[in-house]
């Protein structure tokens, strides 16, 4: 159960909005069960019950290309217009502007770090929610097979592969393009290293639900995931190498909800 | 269950061969209106719908390529319809549609790459599509009753040629099959000028339904562009936006639908979505008091960033392994099928799938990537498991029982195809204990 436990936790810690638009992992996994119990029925029977099973399977992908299309397009909007409005504070507000004020500046800069970063935030979770629900359909593809003896999955997820929702490249992309302006809307770090840590590590209360929040979940969901089980096979993804680990399960502390 | 690929076609096609009936259900009247049955889904029959194919008018209808694409999409991928189907294709297409039938095609010779030849795959294809157009049937009248709601009058026209993409392009609508980004893919590339996204969309996956419109950040500047020169995004209106776009495929629902994005996204100066508004109070309420115990927000932003990029960073890589393992397992098999030709050519062996699966060729040892072998071995092994003991699946899912011995029968497997030459009885022999 610990994909799907991993799965849950991952949806009621991540936006509200994006809740009822994860894989139904459960549902598809007691279906496969049905599938397994009943199969050894008719022949024709077993035929029917893979193209209901493929049926729910592609309605989960719509609904995933659909959400992840949307998002998306969202994205593409609110990164033009970030970069319009920084270059509007700039031209408004800054040392060579139309009315300079270094606190009407700074106050401005503030907001547009804080909104900055959760969309970049807001991004990569898109990115994870793409991965999440392939590594659940693979799972599920997996498990299906191994149940029925069926051979679905290898060209079934070959066409999952070709999905939109799959198919990252852009959101990366913008993602990329966002830590470069992260980079210039920045303050230049003056403190030496370990003066950072510290910081950082006292930043974990900031860990509040919310963006960072899902950030840190999903990191260590994966890592979890990962981590080498008893199904293990050479269609596994290796163990994940998360170098800053610790300080990532540190932000657990204060959550109220443990992730691992 | 043969699934039906078909569209419903505006006016002014011609019918085509044998599914005429079928078709005329699908025609929409020639003065622009639409009625509910011209566009209930000519889906789901029996019929082999490979010969009735439309004929579109392509200017008209650059997202019809991929609505068409769809269509062939979803036409069984079995030899026989897919001869058939193809020359109704090459035949029945006049000038103008030439190009357009040779993406059909084009899009139909991709999928029976991603169906190989056993009967099995075959049929999890036909699965695949016969489901998608089951969904496609449902969501068709419903996108019909609401087009003849909102129809434009100055579309009246237009919906002579085009009434087949508005139902598409219903944003709102959620359903729709896997197969329904294919057009989205084919618009995208349609889009003149570059303008379109400069990914490579795979042309075809399996059929779609309800083409879905897929931006992209050059896509935007035009659509933005085009804002700008109509005095802002209170006074564009979608059709102003949509003419000053002037990119194929692009309709004015897309518009619409971006251009109510758009003004949200400008006009929420704190953050682009309003939900998104509470969790980013939340944050900053926490951060304030976090002042007080020294750390800087800036600081506990950086530290944000950096989590989110490691995120990131573990996501690509996920992705990228996912994709290789895929691609390993696609060569794989391909490998597996040869040789079971050969083997079955040599006819000595008694041919249970999983043993013929099982025999490796001393060729086969040496695939492209370490893993290579090991993964065919253990994905055959996991058949044959399956095959003889039912019963192994067992009630835990996520743990076989026999979870590390399963990992000592591969190994095992492994040394055994070194050893031996005579593969097949010995490695039976093996799983079935």
């Amino acid at each position: 159960m610990k994909f799907g436990k991993r799965l849950k936790q991952q949806i009621e810690e991540s936006l509200p909005a994006w809740r009822d638009k994860f894989l139904s992992y459960k549902e598809l996994k007691k279906l496969v069960r049905q599938i397994s119990s009943a199969e050894s029925c008719v022949e024709y029977g077993k035929a029917d019950a893979e193209a209901e099973f493929v049926h729910l399977l592609n309605n989960e992908i719509d609904k995933f290309n659909v959400f992840f299309m949307e998002q998306e397009e969202d994205f593409i909007i609110r990164h033009k217009e970030l970069q319009q409005r920084i270059k509007r504070v700039i031209e408004t507000w800054g040392p060579n502007g139309t009315k300079p004020s270094e606190a009407e500046y700074k106050d401005e800069m503030a907001k547009i770090r804080k909104d900055i970063v959760n969309f970049h935030g807001e991004m990569v979770l898109l990115v994870n929610y793409s991965n999440i629900n392939y590594t659940g359909l693979a799972k599920i593809l997996k498990k299906y097979d191994k149940r029925t003896g069926g051979l679905l999955r290898l060209p079934f997820i070959q066409k999952v592969l070709q999905q939109p929702f799959f198919i990252t490249d852009l959101v990366s992309k913008l993602v990329k393009e966002c830590e470069n302006t992260i980079d210039e809307v920045f303050p230049v770090e003056q403190e030496d290293e370990e003066e950072i840590v510290k910081e950082q590590r006292e930043a974990i209360t900031i860990a509040g639900k919310g963006i960072f929040r899902n950030t840190v979940a999903a990191l260590l969901s994966m890592q979890e995931i990962r981590r080498g089980s008893s199904t293990y096979g050479h269609f596994s993804l290796p163990p994940m190498d998360l170098p800053d680990s610790d300080l990532i399960h540190s932000f657990q502390l204060n959550s109220p909800i443990p992730i691992v | 269950m043969l699934a039906m690929c078909f569209f419903p076609v505006s006016s002014g096609r011609e019918v085509m061969e044998n599914s005429a009936s079928l078709q005329e259900s699908s025609l929409a009247p020639s003065n622009g209106t639409l009625g509910n049955s011209s566009l209930s889904p000519s889906i789901v029959t029996d019929h082999m719908c490979a010969s009735a194919l439309p004929h579109v008018q392509y200017s008209h209808n650059p997202a019809f390529i991929s609505q068409s694409s769809r269509d062939l999409a979803s036409l069984p991928p079995l030899g026989a319809s897919f001869s058939q189907s193809t020359a109704s294709l090459i035949h029945t297409q006049g000038n103008k549609d030439v190009s357009w039938s040779l993406d059909r095609l084009q899009m139909f010779l991709d999928l029976p790459e991603n169906t190989p030849a056993p009967n099995q795959l075959v049929e999890s294809s036909t699965g695949v599509l016969a489901s998608e157009d089951h969904n496609k049937k449902t969501n068709w009248q419903e996108w019909a009753d609401d087009l003849i709601n909102v129809v434009d009058p100055d579309w009246s026209k237009i919906l002579d040629n085009t009434n087949v993409l508005n139902p598409r392009v219903e944003v709102p609508k959620p359903s729709g099959d896997i197969s329904k980004q294919q057009p989205q893919f084919h618009q995208n590339q349609l889009v003149p000028h570059g303008e379109f996204s400069s990914h490579a969309y795979p042309s075809s996956t399996a059929p779609p339904t309800k083409p879905r419109m897929r931006w992209t950040p050059e896509l935007h500047e035009a659509f933005l562009e085009a804002v700008n020169q109509l005095g802002g995004s209170e006074r564009a209106t979608p059709k102003g936006i949509l003419k000053l776009m002037n990119v194929e495929g692009l309709t004015i629902y897309h518009v619409k639908s971006h251009l109510q994005k758009y003004r949200t996204a400008r006009y929420m100066p704190e953050t682009s979505e309003g939900t998104s508004e509470k969790r980013i109070t939340s944050i900053e309420e926490m951060k304030s008091i976090d002042l007080k115990t020294s750390i800087g927000i800036t600081e506990a932003l950086r530290l944000q960033v950096e989590v989110q990029k490691q995120l990131h960073e573990q996501l690509e890589i996920q992705r990228n392994l996912q994709l290789r393992i895929e691609e390993q397992g696609r060569y794989l098999q391909m490998m597996f099928e040869k040789q079971k030709k050969v083997e079955d050519e040599k006819g000595g062996v008694p041919s249970s799938a999983s043993d013929d699966l099982l025999a490796p060729l001393p060729g086969s040892k040496h695939p492209p990537c370490n893993n290579g072998k090991s993964d065919s071995e253990a994905l055959e092994q996991d058949h044959s498991r399956t095959g003889i003991g039912p019963g192994n699946a067992g009630t835990n899912e996520d743990k076989s029982s026999s979870g590390v011995s399963t990992k000592q029968k591969m190994l095992e497997t492994e040394s055994t195809v070194h050893d031996e030459s005579g593969f097949s009885v010995s490695k039976r022999a093996r799983t079935e204990k």
